[in-house]
């Protein structure tokens, strides 16, 4: 109400800890719905909730997406009843190669990248996240490589989905008076959220 | 058109990343079909071989593992489950086997289905140097 006499450091502080809120509650809203569709195996699932990660990641910058990423596996397994099993192990692995790779490339890239291109790296960087850690965990057996090729097909394909929502998102957000460029009180060292 | 308007939404960057990315796991893919098929089924129990059969032979079999029997079919050199006493029936879900080194596990019923032999380079040299 009286937002005129706040400052404005504290108002940017406050606003980014409640948008990443909504954005790890929708995550794991998604992740959730998407357990519950049926999938012909663990590991090929579509990731939606990468989404918001992606959101995190371009209007708030690398921090705020590994914030996401996290809090979203680790919530979402607690809501599953998986937390510590081989299941939540995968989804650990793959998120985190997955972040990994899409904060580093856009700190290396800037710009130039778009939220398309980082969901494509996510989602390769997702499947292969994965079945490393099948690979160290559950089955060491060189046979599990088979499964890659097509994992990483479908992973590719459900990226592209994944990013073309989450740029249409990206571009419904910064038009909003909130996202305006210096609101998200972003600091030096990341890339600036309106490439505009 | 929409693939237009979906194009015109990438970076360059996102292009590239597009095209090789898609282009390593079509590369992929097609190593993995060019592997040679396999002659044998090999089924193991918690590490322990429970059971052997040729490919060129259908048959049915019964797997008892901790949670019950789980029934897997060889049809037409390929190998599948058909039905399992686990929760998730990720097994079944698994599809087909029929190539050298491929593998259906049941993890609840600790079975490993697993393919072996063809001319795979790689177990052929494990072989000489075993033999």
């Amino acid at each position: 109400m009286t937002s005129s006499v706040v400052d404005p450091r504290e108002l940017a502080r406050c606003r980014r800890q409640i948008f990443l809120s909504l954005f790890i509650a929708l995550a794991v809203a998604l992740n959730t719905l998407e357990f519950m569709l049926p999938s012909p195996a663990p590991w090929f699932r579509l990731g939606f909730a990468n989404i918001l990660t992606l959101v995190a990641l371009y209007l708030f910058g690398g921090r705020a997406a590994w914030t996401v990423a996290l809090a979203r596996i680790l919530v979402g397994a607690l809501l599953l009843g998986r937390l510590f099993s081989p299941g939540f192990f995968l989804s650990l692995g793959g998120g985190v190669l997955a972040t990994a790779l899409m904060t580093g490339a856009r700190r290396l890239a800037g710009e130039r990248l778009g939220p398309i291109g980082a969901s494509l790296l996510g989602a390769a960087g997702h499947a292969t996240g994965q079945l490393l850690v099948a690979w160290l965990l559950l089955v060491r057996h060189a046979g599990l490589w088979t499964l890659y090729p097509p994992l990483l097909l479908f992973a590719l394909g459900a990226g592209l989905l994944n990013g073309i929502a989450a740029d249409v998102l990206i571009g419904t957000l910064r038009r909003h008076p909130a996202f305006a460029r210096g609101a998200t009180g972003q600091v030096g060292g990341e890339v600036s959220p309106s490439g505009k | 058109m929409a693939l237009k308007a979906l194009w015109r939404r990438m970076t360059p960057l996102d292009r590239m990343l597009l095209c090789g990315l898609l282009g390593v796991a079509l590369l992929l893919c097609v190593l993995v079909f060019r592997l040679p098929g396999g002659s044998r089924l090999v089924v193991e129990r918690d590490g322990r071989i429970i059971y052997r059969a040729p490919l060129d032979r259908d048959r049915r079999m019964r797997l008892a593992g901790p949670l019950g029997e789980t029934l897997a079919v060889i049809e037409h050199g390929t190998v599948r489950v058909l039905a399992s006493p686990c929760r998730h029936k990720v097994c079944i879900g698994m599809g087909r086997i029929s190539r050298s080194g491929e593998w259906l596990a049941c993890v609840p019923n600790h079975l490993l289905l697993r393919i072996e032999g063809g001319r795979s380079p790689a177990e052929d040299g494990y072989d000489l140097i075993s033999r």
